[in-house]
């Protein structure tokens, strides 16, 4: 058993065709479905967000199972073969796992360390294994990538800093409010950028959010969407006495807040603190009102700034974080080595099981006399003497990481006990009885 | 004695440096598990020179710094657990190892008190003034972090400070707090000095207590930090003086309080040698 992954990214794929496998589009159950009908993958995971449609799955044969995700892919979204195969790639063993962690904590991701796709990974897998597409091998990958991720995360600064104009504007607001729960908002301007600024801060679920524009109609506009309330545009001079945070995104040519009538607001205020958020072109509020005490003016060249530093800032963690997913994919193969010396523990155990069955029936007649009880008390005191039995070599066997020694062991074992003969199970019989019963009702009070 | 709290203190102070660096959550704790032992250290201590002389160890410059330190620690460790942030402990654990540091250096033997501090107005002034020093000490840094802040913000090269100080708002709303709670426990002991001072003078013998006037140093010291922190607690309400004008206002009053805690207690007051 092998783990295969199949899938298209933002570094494959142009937009164009990463929005036509997009597996959202028809859902992921509906895809997980048809892929366990239409190939043979033991289990499988897909996962799809704006930038990837990923497919994880547990199979045999890989060169089969590759070639059959190739075309389970082709049919289900309708893309050619030919079309889509250039833009595939495909990954297997160790490299799936070190994949998906790099995944998991945001290191292949568009932007660097953005904290999405972390939940995208759990969600995907939450679907899975819901639906019962996921064993062993895919569980204990997932739950690792989970560890992996929240790790650099935890240990590198991979995720902090704002990367985005909106995100930014809201961590400089929290770095001078706090919370912005109670905060009162005003923005000046009904366009895109306005919007979009006015939509994150109404996420922060600020107190009041109050929209002007020169255009009434638009204001109101945007005042629904956001949940706030539409104001004249003679009435900005009042807002901005009420205001902590201004947002600024209009088309006008020249400023619209003057340094003077800032100042004049701010003495208004009794100087309490203003953040303005400049981001039309050109800049809609004179530069000059930046040295006003307690007012603290970014344009959008300065949340730029701080964007690129952030950006920049991340990458310095890059290399950390990637060292942490190699510890990371060096466990994880370990454990799936670990994993070459199951089939014969299973089978061991499986063989004593039988023997122990086998040898209460053949003893039956011999233990008519017993009370349920009594009966009950052999049933479990030969199952606890096979476990204690089987105990320190499972243990042993379980912490070989060795491939070429746990293969050693498995076929030492299964010519030891010959688990590859079916008639093995009878062999028991021969022995003598009288002495079976004696040993185990021997044994009973040690293992009790 | 004054020693003994003074390593955990510096080991503290150490590792509240380090944990402001790499913001490392162990190290954060164990910088307030070794300042909390620090404390229970002095608590002892404090508690053993009581025992010694059979009053709280109030008398002298040293005992009074020693206190002051044990008090803001306290005070501190309280902030701390009560807003979850840990990162003024870099600010003020210094301050705690050189006051200790100069209570030790100058260590001396408690000895009983002169029999003119013998009154309940004693305690009540000394510990009045210890608890407004401890408030006016947290004011002092969380104002100076303000200021540190506000300078990135302004500068727009945002960095250090703003990814390990809480934002504006708090530091200024604590600044507030400490420095309205420190401005009454600082009116409370001058009105109770300087009504046991009344009760005494008439009779009393003693050179200090006869020293005592608004010529003195310490009192005429004291009395410029009480104005300037109504001052800033006047310009707060009324004209709007918050942010960084209260910070650098509650760093002149500190450093005025510094000032008759160290230089002028040891050096200048006739009044205060007890």
């Amino acid at each position: 058993m092998d783990l295969l992954l199949l899938g298209v990214s933002h570094h494959s794929a142009p937009v164009d065709l990463r929005e036509r496998v997009d597996f959202s589009k028809r859902g992921v159950v509906q895809a997980l479905q048809e892929l366990a009908i239409s190939s043979a993958p033991t289990e499988a995971v897909i996962l799809t967000t704006c930038n990837r449609a990923e497919i994880y799955v547990v199979c045999e044969n890989l060169e089969t199972t590759r070639a059959d995700l190739t075309r389970f892919m082709s049919r289900f979204h309708g893309v050619p073969e030919e079309e889509l195969h250039p833009h595939l790639y495909s990954l297997s063993g160790s490299k799936v796992a070190r994949h998906l962690f790099r995944v998991a904590a945001g290191l292949d991701s568009l932007v660097i360390g953005e904290p999405q796709i972390f939940g995208q990974v759990k969600e995907a897998y939450a679907v899975a294994s819901e639906q019962q597409h996921t064993g062993t091998l895919l569980n204990k990958l997932f739950s690792w990538s989970f560890a992996a991720g929240k790790r650099v995360r935890a240990e590198t600064g991979l995720g902090e800093g704002a990367v985005s104009v909106a995100y930014a504007a809201i961590s400089l607001a929290r770095k001078i409010f706090g919370r912005l729960k109670e905060r009162t908002v005003l923005v000046v301007g009904a366009g895109e950028m306005a919007e979009l600024t006015a939509t994150h801060l109404q996420s922060q679920q600020v107190q009041r959010i109050a929209v002007s524009s020169r255009t009434l109609t638009r204001a109101d506009a945007l005042a629904r969407k956001v949940g706030g309330t539409a104001v004249a545009w003679s009435a900005v001079d009042d807002e901005l006495l009420r205001a902590d945070i201004v947002v600024t995104a209009t088309g006008a040519s020249t400023p619209l807040l003057s340094a003077s009538t800032i100042d004049r607001v701010m003495r208004a205020r009794r100087n309490r603190p203003l953040f303005i958020v400049d981001i039309g072109l050109p800049r809609d509020v004179d530069p000059a009102a930046g040295e006003l005490e307690q007012v603290f003016l970014y344009n959008i060249d300065d949340l730029r700034t701080i964007i690129s530093e952030n950006l920049a800032r991340r990458e310095e963690q890059t290399a950390l974080a990637e060292t942490m997913i190699c510890d990371e994919v060096e466990n994880f193969a370990a454990w799936q080595r670990s994993r070459g010396t199951i089939p014969a523990v299973v089978a061991l155990r499986r063989r004593f099981e039988e023997v122990r069955k086998s040898e209460l029936e053949r003893l039956a007649p011999k233990l008519t006399g017993l009370t349920p009880e009594a009966k009950a008390r052999v049933e479990e005191v030969t199952r606890l003497l096979v476990h204690k039995l089987l105990m320190t070599p499972t243990e042993r066997l379980k912490t070989v990481n060795d491939e070429a020694a746990a293969a050693r062991y498995a076929e030492t074992i299964s010519q030891l006990f010959s688990l590859d003969d079916p008639a093995q199970t009878e062999e028991p019989h021969s022995t003598e009885p009288g002495n079976e019963v004696s040993s185990s009702t021997s044994k009973a009070p040690v293992t009790s | 004695m004054n020693l003994f709290p003074l390593l955990p203190y510096t080991v503290a102070g150490i590792a509240y440096g380090i944990h402001f660096c790499r913001r490392s959550l162990q190290i954060g704790r164990l910088a307030t598990t070794t300042l909390a032992a620090a404390a229970l250290i002095h608590t002892f201590v404090i508690g053993m020179q009581t025992v010694q002389v059979g009053h709280l160890p109030f008398a002298g410059t040293e005992a009074v710094i020693s206190a002051f330190v044990w008090l803001l620690a306290v005070a501190y460790l309280y902030t701390e657990v009560t807003t979850d942030e840990r990162a003024m402990g870099v600010f003020i654990v210094p301050l705690l190892v050189v006051l200790q540091g100069v209570s030790a250096l100058g260590d001396r033997v408690i000895e009983p008190a002169a029999p003119v501090l013998d009154s309940p107005w004693f305690a009540v002034h000394v510990l009045s003034l210890l608890f407004a020093y401890a408030g006016f000490a947290l004011a002092c840094v969380v104002g100076i972090t303000y200021v540190l802040l506000f300078r990135e913000l302004k500068s727009k090269q945002l960095g250090f400070f703003a990814e390990r100080l809480p934002s504006l708002q708090v530091l200024d709303k604590m600044n507030g707090r400490a420095v309205g709670v420190g401005w009454l426990f600082l009116t409370a002991g001058l009105v109770v000095g300087a009504v046991w001072l009344f009760q005494l003078q008439p009779d009393s013998v003693d050179p200090r207590v006869r020293a005592m006037s608004f010529f003195d140093p310490k009192i005429s010291v004291v009395l410029l930090s009480w104005g300037v922190y109504s001052f800033e607690l006047y310009a707060r309400r009324s004209i709007g003086w918050s942010g960084k004008r209260a910070a650098w206002l509650s760093a002149l009053g500190f450093s005025i309080v510094l000032l008759n805690l160290v230089p002028v207690g040891y050096f200048l007051t006739e009044s205060h040698n007890f």
